[in-house]
């Protein structure tokens, strides 16, 4: 094309070339950029959704300087989502926190040094429980942060400092499935291996948008070979909705009235497996006739579908022969979530849907430990899951820990909001956050971060002293984040994984766990948590309280046997007879239930219903839109305070808060596409970017819970049961800005 | 950073500090044992690259499925990652596209990287040859030790593919990671994605040119092309959409309205300005010696420093000016290095024509007209090869009428304002400042009548079907940027139409003529910064 001379003068290396320059790499990562060359490799497991993706970080000189995602784990099959392929990004954020900060008399943040912070803690949060009493000081905590961390925060605070009450954020999005499961089948046990997506022949997604909060688990759904029934429930048409093969659009928080109308609809067409339902469940008489009301002209009534699209749905779950239920947040997170979690469950426990691959009412969990969390917490059960009541359970739990039984929490802890009722009530004047951002994230959020500004003391430990709540901190330790710290997760089909120390944090930023140390210590109770020395020292105790519970782990010597399992799911225990467990690997994918035996008293499953209630906050002429919130992109993390921090996730969502509104309602009041508009509850008035589209139905509006805008608007409504809060439906109002 | 605890001797922080900063990870589970170079993700991406290599017309091409797409964008990070980019660099985008009747909605996720064109845009108009299309593989590499950073890339592309670093002064792009894929690994957005989306697959370049060749609406409906996106004819891309759906006639972008302004680059602001106001200048001053009225020292050397300023500008707009001489072995193809060949011969010539003119003595006076004559015809050249770098590229808003109309409009109303002034100042006749007034305003009210009617053209509201980049543009001008807008057709009407009118009514004073240059240079400034502004170019969809 061109002449000698000028091919001469065209460079074709040179330093700026050579920086793009890829090269063979090693441990099976193909070619790498010759800058990026790995000298080692570990896999770990990724730390943000409960997926549980594995990811394998190239180290240099044992520091990551890049990531990709494993190849041969279970979980992810080497692919991952944009969260994971940056999860290295947000460590290196500039707002890290890298010193302790305490507030001056001034009320300024001022950097001070452990030994001053530690005083200061144990100062402050001494004399509250000291002059009001245990219920005084309350923590806050997370499913980010990995299961021997939780163990470790909620038996020294129970137990070591005598705070009596501690919640989780795992509140926010899985106590319903917790609760539901506890009640139904006698245990938090999700059932399912994710194997079952591949094996369905019908898959049921209930308030699900998976392709864009479990995008990996999407691709076990693509993977399946049955050409199944693909049926999502939802009033949007989301991305997974669009993939779907059915989508049923119904109206908001109507699914209970679908389910039984459904059940009813099942026993008409006879679809009931009555030897399973006879073998192994109770209650089901009862519900059947509690289902008759549920015509299929109440249904339709009342979640707006056309009898066609209902009578398909219920033909689809008859006659599929393995059925699979999957939920997330569009369930859990309602004013009657626990029922309508259970309506689902029902549905499977009558059809016999439950047990065989490619069956099961499966709750797909949201945080990457939550299910960590709520096994292990000390929260709402002992630490295992076990029971406060039973003194049997709490001799074995004492025993197991080495802790006196008089030490032992006797009940629950309050629930998440009652802690901040409780400040509002004078029970509570001082609070621990720990990975959480209550001040963005919960409900009604004016009303939170009133009562936040209230405490006599609030310590904030996070990775970065920029979050919403670390701003309004009197004293913000600052936390080593993922990737800085060993530990395991736990995650939706009770896989547990390790998480590996591949990165420094900064300045004198420390794990969390190291931190609880710190307080043990200063505290005066370090004595009682000699044994809790490191991470792997608290794993082999969880191992020994876990024994003969649903959730026994004790068949995992330790961090190098899991690590060579490749994960293992909960159970696997150790063999009765002592055996080495190294010698069995568990197999890589494993369902419960397929004995038939529940957790139960009885070994029988529950059906548990109750009747529908209306929403508490429907429309109305002066707020006429219901206001529907979930997750943006599979690029945003809750309330973004580590996704933020990566240039290439924040290419991927939009920079600023947005409603999306259906053209009609866009039309009639005269707002435009991507032009701004208010939008007003009875809690508050946020500005928002209008989305027009017609994915959301004429009468909605659907903001991304990522922006702290959203939780202005929503209203603080709790299911009865769970006490899990109902972010999915309020109503609003919307003008032109 | 060391605790000051007061602790004595090594204390549990100290001792938990230190622990916190060793990296335990390799110790306990180092994979160095696995030290395999086969890639392990190659099981998985068999399937999606073809088993040989392209054979003679020929090339690879992506091809992508929407329908195995699920929106979850690992595609752009797998590229990130696995290419080593800069921290806020990307070269493979996500976008949406939203439509459809309201009972069946629409939203379908597209991921868009280069397009590896047929007939690519960027190597055309590239300057200094830094753009390949591989001959053996069809892929549009990009020389990075060639590129001087002068981004017209970034206008040629109708896919807003080339990104430009301004830490390294270069552009860079997707390679369709042609080191992995001739060495038989899939690139990274093929390896990433969760469902198969992408693929590599070998085309005949004819067939996917003629592809786009057939027009109307039965061949565009069956085009393996995107709704709301570049018209594929100017560079025939050969990434390939692929879709068992219907696209509905209502199908938009996700970032349709949104209308962004342009990056205003005020160094290429300069360079017009300067270098057109110099010819128009020399012609002012050429028709004053063909009127035989006496030519004087000032206006040649005026424009002589007027185009060296220009020049030295517009070198601050390139990214590594030190390569700058790079520019001109595009000659052949590029109307910017022919704007830049252009601008060097009527700077030679006018040099030249500049020093006859002040030794005068030296030179016949018909030389020196001729002189005068080559520097006006060049430089109204360079200024058409100016005119060409923006209308060769696709953003309507800079189509040759536009541009040229602007660009000779300028060289008018600078070239009259500025002799209008210095006759002034020289205390000159009447004649000698009538012809500069008249034609000042003729220009002026040419120039304005264009610019009002490009917008009056191009109403449209908000939620209409659909813009148009011209109505983006438009729209842009009036609610965006609508002051400035405002502003300059206010300093326009002032100082092009109002004072020299005043002038030829017989007003008196030296403030005429030079108020009217300082609102004419203003005005100008204005029109120039806008028409960077304002270029909305057509793009890939976005997302919201």
């Amino acid at each position: 094309m061109t002449d000698p001379l000028t091919e001469l003068l065209r460079r074709r290396d040179g330093p700026l070339t050579r920086d793009l320059v890829l090269e063979p790499g090693r441990f099976g990562l193909g070619r790498v950029p010759a800058r990026l060359q790995p000298d080692d490799a570990v896999e770990m497991v990724c730390g943000y959704c409960s997926t549980g993706c594995s990811l394998k970080v190239h180290l240099r000189q044992g520091e990551a300087i890049n990531l990709t995602p494993a190849p041969d784990y279970p979980v992810n099959l080497g692919m991952a989502c944009p969260k994971g392929w940056e999860a290295l990004t947000p460590l290196r954020a500039p707002d890290r926190a890298t010193v302790p900060l305490r507030r001056n008399a001034a009320g300024k943040p001022e950097p001070v040094d452990w030994e001053t912070a530690l005083r200061t803690f144990c100062g402050r949060f001494k004399e509250l429980l000291d002059r009001h009493g245990p219920e005084a000081v309350a923590f806050l905590s997370t499913g980010q942060i990995v299961t021997e961390e939780m163990a470790f925060l909620g038996v020294l605070t129970r137990c070591g400092l005598g705070i009596e009450h501690g919640d989780s954020n795992t509140r926010q999005c899985m106590a319903t499935s917790a609760v539901a499961y506890k009640q139904s089948f006698g245990f938090d046990a999700p059932p399912y291996t994710y194997a079952d997506f591949e094996a369905s022949d019908v898959l049921v997604f209930v308030g699900s948008n998976l392709c864009i909060a479990h995008p990996i688990l999407w691709q076990r759904v693509l993977r399946n070979p049955h050409s199944p029934e693909i049926i999502v429930i939802d009033p949007r048409r989301t991305e997974t909705a669009m993939a779907a093969t059915q989508h049923l659009a119904l109206a908001p928080k109507s699914d209970l009235v679908l389910f039984y109308g459904t059940a009813r609809a099942l026993i008409e067409l006879g679809a009931v497996d009555r030897a399973f339902v006879k073998a192994h469940t109770t209650g089901f008489d009862e519900f059947a006739r509690f289902v008759q009301p549920f015509t299929p002209e109440r249904v339709c009534a009342e979640t707006r579908l056309s009898r066609e699209t209902f009578d398909r749905f219920v033909g689809s779950v008859a006659r599929g022969r393995r059925v699979s239920f999957w939920w997330t947040m569009g369930v859990n997170q309602g004013h009657e979530s626990t029922r309508t979690a259970q309506a689902i469950i029902n549905l499977a426990l009558m059809t016999g849907n439950i047990g065989r691959p490619g069956t099961g009412p499966n709750s797909i969990t949201g945080q990457c430990n939550a299910m960590g969390s709520r096994l292990f917490a000390n929260i709402t059960s002992l630490v295992g899951g076990h029971d406060f009541a039973d003194p049997g359970q709490r001799q074995k739990v004492a025993a197991a820990l080495d802790l006196p039984e008089t030490r032992l929490p006797r009940q629950p802890c309050h629930a998440y909001d009652q802690i901040l009722q409780g400040i509002d009530e004078g029970r509570v004047k001082g609070l621990w956050m720990i990975a959480t951002n209550t001040a963005h994230s919960w409900i009604d959020q004016a009303e939170a971060r009133r009562r936040l500004s209230r405490l006599e003391f609030l310590v904030v430990q996070d990775m970065y002293h920029s979050t919403d709540s670390a701003r309004l901190a009197h004293l913000v330790l600052p936390a080593a984040g993922w990737g800085e710290k060993t530990g395991t997760f736990i995650n939706s089909e009770r896989r547990l994984g390790l998480v590996k120390k591949v990165a420094r944090a900064p300045g004198q930023a420390l794990s969390d766990f190291r931190i609880f140390q710190l307080i043990a210590h200063h505290w005066g109770c370090g004595e009682m948590f000699r044994a809790w020395s490191s991470p792997e020292a608290v794993f082999d105790l969880l191992r020994r309280v876990s024994r003969g519970q649903p959730c026994d782990i004790s068949g995992i010597r330790d961090y190098a046997h899991l690590e060579a399992c490749g994960g293992v799911q909960w159970p696997h225990a150790l063999p009765a007879d002592g055996g080495d467990p190294r010698c069995e690997a568990p197999a890589r994918e494993r369902r419960l239930f397929a004995d038939g035996r529940f957790f139960t008293p009885d070994q029988r499953a529950r059906f548990l219903f109750a009747p529908p209630r209306p929403m508490p906050e429907p429309t109305d002429a002066e707020y006429p839109l219901l206001l529907l919130t979930g997750r943006g992109s599979s690029a945003q993390w809750h309330t973004q305070t580590r996704t933020g921090k990566s240039d290439v996730l924040r290419k991927l969502h939009a920079p600023d808060a947005y409603a999306e509104i259906n053209p009609a309602d866009a039309r009639r009041l005269g707002i435009a596409d991507q032009k701004p508009m208010v939008i007003r509850s009875r809690r508050g008035t946020v500005r928002a970017l209008a989305v027009v589209t017609p994915t959301v139905q004429p009468g909605h509006l659907f903001m991304p819970m990522h922006y702290a805008e959203t939780n202005v608007l929503t209203r603080a409504e709790f299911d009865p049961y769970s006490r899990q809060p109902s972010y999915k439906a309020c109503a609003v109002s919307a003008r032109p800005a | 950073m060391s605790s000051t605890a007061p602790l004595p001797g090594y204390s549990l922080i100290d001792r938990l500090l230190d622990e916190q900063r060793s990296l335990s990870a390799v110790e306990r589970f180092s994979r160095a044992h696995d030290r395999h170079e086969i890639p392990a993700m190659a099981r998985h991406y068999r399937d999606l690259i073809p088993l040989s290599a392209p054979g003679p017309g020929e090339q690879y091409a992506f091809e992508v499925d929407l329908d195995a797409c699920s929106g979850c964008k690992a595609c752009v990070t797998a590229c990130h990652s696995r290419n080593g980019l800069d921290e806020h660099e990307t070269w493979r985008d996500v976008g949406l596209l939203i439509g459809g009747p309201e009972r069946q909605p629409l939203q379908q996720t597209v991921t868009t990287a280069c397009h590896h064109c047929v007939e690519p845009g960027c190597a055309s108009g590239c300057p200094t040859l830094a753009y390949d299309k591989d001959a053996a593989t069809g892929i549009v590499r990009h020389l990075d030790d060639q590129c001087i950073g002068c981004q017209y890339c970034l206008w040629k592309c109708p896919y807003e593919v080339p990104k430009y670093s301004a830490a390294r002064g270069i552009v860079r792009k997707c390679d369709m990671c042609y080191g992995r894929l001739t060495a038989g690994e899939a690139p990274a957005c093929v390896q990433a994605c969760p469902n198969g989306a992408i693929a590599i697959r070998i085309l005949r370049a004819a067939d996917a040119a003629a592809c786009f060749d057939n027009t109307g609406e039965a061949a565009e409906a069956s085009r393996p092309w995107l709704p709301d996106s570049p018209a594929p004819h100017f560079t025939k891309p050969t990434t390939r959409y692929l879709t068992a759906q219907k696209w509905p006639s209502n199908t938009r972008a996700g970032d349709h309205f949104k209308i962004v302004p342009q990056p205003p680059h005020w160094p290429l602001v300069a360079l017009l300005l300067l270098t057109q106001a110099a010819v128009g200048v020399l012609a002012g001053d050429l028709a004053d010696r063909w009127a035989d009225r006496p030519g004087q020292p000032l206006p040649p050397l005026l424009a002589l420093i007027l185009t060296a300023a220009g020049l030295v500008a517009s070198v601050c707009h390139l990214g590594r000016p030190g390569q700058g001489w790079r520019a001109l072995l595009g000659w052949r193809r590029s109307w910017l290095s022919r704007e830049v060949l252009a601008l060097g011969m009527f700077t030679g010539v006018t040099t030249l024509s500049a020093w006859a003119n002040w030794r005068h003595t030296l030179w016949s006076p018909t030389a020196e007209l001729t002189l005068a004559a080559l520097s006006v015809t060049t430089g109204l050249f360079a200024v058409f090869c100016s005119a060409m770098v923006y209308a060769d590229t696709p953003r309507e808003f800079w189509c040759l009428r536009h541009t040229a109309g602007r660009f000779f409009g300028t060289v008018a109303v600078l070239g009259a304002a500025i002799l209008f002034a210095l006759s002034s100042l020289a205390g000159r006749s009447d004649i000698a400042l009538k012809s500069p007034a008249i034609a000042l305003s003729l220009a002026t009210a040419i120039k304005l009548a264009l610019e009002i009617r490009f917008l009056r053209n191009v109403e449209a509201g908000p939620n209409e079907p659909a813009l148009s980049p011209l109505q983006r543009s438009a729209l842009l001008l009036r609610q965006h940027v609508g002051p400035r807008a405002r502003a300059r057709v206010a300093f326009a009407v002032l100082g092009g139409l109002l004072l020299p009118a005043l002038w030829l009514m017989g007003a008196a004073g030296v403030w005429i003529p030079a108020t009217a240059l300082g609102l004419c240079l203003a005005a100008e400034l204005i029109e120039r910064h806008l028409f960077f502004v304002a270029a909305i170019p057509a793009k890939m969809p976005g997302g919201l």
